[in-house]
């Protein structure tokens, strides 16, 4: 147990992530508790199919717990400040590309949707010429791999004019 | 002496210019459509499979040999360059590679990797054609309960993926664990945290996780640091090529990895990842540089890569001598073999002898293959990453999310990628450890149907454990390994006592 | 959906077939899907399907999609939605499929689909490792009977063809089937490790799976489920043995829901072409697969009494509740 001594230790205060984090493994415990006792006991020699969730969630609650111990002594290593913006323009291009594939957008659409915003969110501003290089790219790799290797990508719009 | 002569014709119908050639084309294509995140060797194996159709079964068999090896390296190739594993057994390479590759090392990062996957193909080749009748004569007296000992060396050596806090690295490997219960539980057919959803009924994909967990992930961490850290990626730093110094700490990572690989390979349950990760945890502890480790120590690349190579002719050996298909990857090559009328089986060793000797041959001459394409293109490889970091992300993302729109183009699986690319990203920012997260959807499932197959045969005692003679070394073996560090540090602090 | 583009040895045969096969007017433009990952058994056949369906000039193009997930749930939900009414799709299905809707409680069940034939079947066979005191099956009926906690058998995924063989074994001979010690393995190569490292007492499996464990002594059949003795087969059925258990791991094709008795009745004409032509014949003799052709309202037939017979079985081992 080394107590903060000869580190450098800037606030060290109650860690709110570091709780958050702890009420999630315990969260993820209880679910995997209740799960287990929906499945039916069936008939078997040995061990049962709810056994190994029961352990798994003990540990993660001692881990929960051992998690809010770091937390309320404020242990966690220090974090530097993001930019939530960046973070959240790829998640979009993410939900576009999961969107448009739900949907029957094809290919190339959901790919070159997820292209121009991580390039956006990697500080980019030439939309236009970005999405002219995410097409050209998608359209290949799609020829490439569709035609040519028979691997099925979905097909959309675009890709029935190939 | 049979052997040697069988092998000397084998391999003077495979060294015929036009086979050299299909052996090139086979490991050219294997290596482009293998370097796809999500497409493994497997998946490559059975699309380019057609291809091989039209030659004559010679050239057939030495090109399809040429697909399977190029097929294994491209996927150690983006682990190594864009952090993206292309199937669970070069996750261990993703380690240290990638970290070699962000300070401009990723040449020799490549050029190990080439080498010693070459190197432990060789040799485990070698072992093939000599030990096959006695390693699978040990390989079947491994029962569940061994493979469960197994397990537990093997959830002990990954604590050295663990980094800095135990308690952070538990808790990374527990969610693996839950992520693995996710599906039909395999012993009696119950789901388990599906939830109703169907897609879920056959779990978490390893490359799913790994692609989410490593490129997703980390292109939001890296965005989201972007005006924080010039964080640049330099594409190349010092020499291209290995130098004396990374040949020095090479060879013997290369040597280890094929003990571990090659012998664990060519269990039936054995797979490619513990040797991987066992191979890992052992450079680590035995390395001369350990500050290195975690900022891209060339052993960490040197003996996962040939662990992983070895691990893959050694599941030649059950499916030759057993006919037994032992991963997804020998299916597909049972399935090529076929097409040769070459039937894998305890007889395929009397009867064919020519054929077994030319697939061999042909085996060494596309490892060879795949040496001479692959050195000259680490030079164009490593380019890739002079990309502007905008564009270089960009496209990671596209060719990641590829892998898994290829293979399961369904909303769920896409939502699940995304939502690991977020978890990837939180831990990261957290503090918490990648790689035990996979490592737990790995082993985990595997640990809990062993022992549940044990407890079934014994009808619940768990004496079994000990009454085998593997499992209770392997046991030991695992206690030792858990208790070692431990002595040591006390061992260290008499010494230093003492001085 | 997913345009799954003829492969490049499909292009060959295409070149190839039109210049031999005679030109059918009215040729189709097919889709197959394969409700499994690429590479599987229903891959496979539906490639196969594809290869003879083309080579025969009974279809101008066959697109083989793929749609995994928990032994075809995933895929026939689709099927069943998407290709409502649709009479130029079909969808691969085996027994498996069976147990696979009955266990993962799925709202889609086979009596939706149209049925059009059964294509292929395997024998299956018990075996016990060489040194095992066990010779026939009845000696396995008497260690069923004497303890039937200690005969574990080794086989396939739970509540697949190898479960349920094991659960009406212990049936006909008159066990009880609730209380079978099956072991599920992942993969044929474990759990033939498990027998011959005599791990368990007996395996169960698809014959050609042990064929070469069998002809080198290494295993030792002691039934096949077959109803007469198959040719160039030494191994006795169960029913010579005395026990009343006859069994095939199946695959057919099935079409979509909802379509007309005219379409209806030109896919099955264009699969009994294919089934007749060389292409296909050949096919299974390379794959070692067994012909087991069965059209039209015999197989709607079969389809139900084998439904009947699974989830009947699997309530009994209590894999699926009543």
């Amino acid at each position: 147990m080394t107590d903060g001594v000869g580190t450098e230790a800037p606030a060290r205060g109650v860690d709110k992530a570091g709780i958050v984090i702890a009420a999630l493994l315990a969260a993820v415990a209880l679910v995997l508790v209740y799960d287990a006792n929906q499945i039916p006991a069936t008939t078997m020699y040995g061990m049962g199919p709810q056994v190994m969730p029961v352990v798994i969630a003990i540990g993660l609650g001692i881990l929960a717990l051992a998690n809010l111990i770091d937390a309320l002594r404020g242990n966690l290593p220090p974090r530097e400040s993001s930019d939530p913006f960046a973070v959240l323009l790829i998640l979009v291009g993410l939900a576009l590309l999961i969107g448009i594939i739900g949907f029957g957008g094809g290919f190339i659409l959901a790919t070159t949707a997820l292209f121009v915003t991580t390039s956006a969110a990697f500080g980019r501003r030439a939309f236009v010429m970005d999405l002219v290089i995410g097409a050209v790219l998608t359209t290949l790799i799609y020829v490439a791999f569709d035609r040519l290797l028979t691997l099925s990508l979905p097909a959309g719009p675009l890709e029935r004019l190939l | 002496m049979d052997t040697f002569a069988a092998l000397a014709h084998g391999m003077a119908i495979a060294a015929q210019p036009m086979n050299l050639l299909y052996a090139l084309i086979g490991v050219f294509l294997g290596t482009a459509v293998g370097v796809l995140p999500g497409i493994g060797p497997a998946l490559t194996v059975a699309l380019l499979l057609p291809v091989t159709y039209k030659l004559d079964p010679g050239g057939s068999l030495i090109m399809f040999a040429g697909i399977y090896y190029g097929g294994m390296y491209g996927g150690s190739t983006t682990a190594i360059l864009i952090n993206t594993p292309g199937e669970s057994a070069s996750m261990a390479t993703a380690l240290e590679g990638n970290k070699m590759a962000k300070a401009g090392r990723g040449g020799p990062a490549l050029a190990t990797s080439a080498i010693g996957s070459f190197v432990a193909g060789t040799i485990a080749t070698i072992g093939l054609a000599f030990l096959s009748p006695y390693l699978v004569d040990i390989a079947v007296r491994f029962g569940p309960e061994d493979y469960f000992a197994l397990m537990c060396v093997a959830f002990i050596t990954v604590s050295a993926t663990f980094g800095d806090s135990p308690i952070r690295g538990l808790t990374s490997l527990f969610i693996g664990l839950t992520l693995g219960l996710v599906g039909i539980d395999k012993l009696t057919g119950q789901a388990r945290l599906a939830f109703g959803v169907p897609e879920l009924l056959d779990g978490v994909e390893v490359t799913t996780l790994a692609v989410g967990l490593f490129a997703v992930g980390e292109a939001l961490y890296v965005a989201s640091r972007r005006h924080h850290t010039e964080e640049k990626i330099e594409a190349i730093k010092g020499s291209l090529w290995m130098t004396r110094e990374d040949w020095k700490r090479s060879w013997k990572p290369w040597l280890r990895g094929t003990m571990f690989g090659f012998p664990i390979g060519a269990l039936p349950a054995g797979g490619a990842e513990i040797p991987t990760f066992l191979s890992y945890s052992t450079e680590r502890r035995l390395t001369k540089y350990p500050d290195e480790f975690g900022k891209g120590a060339i052993e960490g690349v040197a003996g996962p890569e040939a662990a992983n190579n070895a691990s893959a002719a050694g599941t030649l050996v059950p499916l030759l001598t057993l006919g037994l298909p032992t991963s997804a990857t020998a299916a597909m090559m049972l399935a090529g073999f076929q097409q040769y009328g070459l039937n894998p089986g305890p007889l395929l060793f009397a009867e064919r002898p020519d054929l077994v000797w030319g697939l061999i041959a042909s085996l060494f001459i596309a490892n060879t293959m795949l040496l001479v394409l692959n050195l000259p293109l680490i030079g164009l490889w490593v380019r890739l990453l002079k990309i502007p970091t905008p564009w270089l992300y960009a496209g990671i993302l596209v060719f990641a999310t590829m892998g898994t729109i290829a293979a399961k183009p369904s909303v769920v699986e896409l939502s699940m990628l995304a939502g690991f690319g977020v978890l990837g990203f939180l831990m990261r920012r957290f503090d918490f450890p990648i790689a035990p997260v996979v490592v737990g959807l790995i082993l985990g499932p595997i640990a809990e149907s062993q022992l549940r197959r044990a407890l079934a045969i014994s009808l619940g005692d768990p004496m079994t454990l000990l009454q085998s003679p593997i499992s209770a070394t392997l046991l030991v073996v695992a206690l030792i390994a858990l208790l070692a560090p431990f002595v040591l540090k006390g061992l260290g602090r008499f010494k230093a006592n003492e001085d | 959906m997913n345009s799954f583009r003829k492969r490049l040895f499909g292009a060959a045969i295409v070149l190839t077939s039109l210049a031999g096969a005679p030109a059918i007017a009215q040729q189709l433009e097919l889709k197959v899907m394969a409700p499994a990952a690429p590479g599987g058994g229903w891959d496979q056949t539906a490639r196969a399907m594809q290869q003879a369906f083309v080579a025969s000039g009974v279809a101008r193009s066959v697109q083989v999609t793929n749609v995994a997930g928990a032994g075809g749930t995933v895929g026939i939900a689709q099927f069943v939605n998407g290709a409502k009414g649709d009479g130029n799709q079909l969808m691969v299905n085996g027994f498996v499929m069976v147990g696979a809707l009955a266990m993962n409680k799925s709202p889609v069940t086979l009596e939706q689909v149209t049925p059009i034939a059964r294509l292929t079947e395997e024998i299956q066979v018990i075996v016990v490792p060489a040194n095992s005191p066990i010779k026939t099956a009845q000696d396995l009926a008497t260690a069923l009977k004497a303890d039937i906690a200690k005969v574990t058998f080794a086989g396939g995924s739970a509540g697949g063809v190898d479960h349920v063989m094991a659960a009406l074994f212990a049936g006909a001979v008159g066990a009880d089937a609730k209380k079978v010690n099956y072991i599920p393995f992942s993969g044929g190569g474990e759990s033939l490790a498990a027998i011959l490292g005599g791990k368990v007492t007996a395996g169960i499996s698809g014959l050609s799976e042990y064929d070469g464990q069998i002809k080198s002594g290494k295993l030792r059949a002691i039934g096949v489920s077959s109803e007469k003795r198959i040719p160039g087969v030494d191994i006795p059925t169960f029913k010579e043995q005395g026990i009343d258990l006859v069994l095939a791991n199946w695959r057919s094709v099935v079409a979509a829901p909802g379509i007309t008795p005219e379409q209806k009745k030109t896919l099955s004409e264009a699969v009994e072409k294919m089934v007749k032509s060389d292409a296909w014949k050949e096919i299974l003799k390379q794959k070692g697969w067994d012909d087991a052709y069965l059209p039209g309202d015999a197989f709607a037939e079969f389809l139900k009494k084998e439904n009947v017979r699974v989830t009947d079985v699997l309530k009994s081992v209590g894999l699926v509740k009543s």
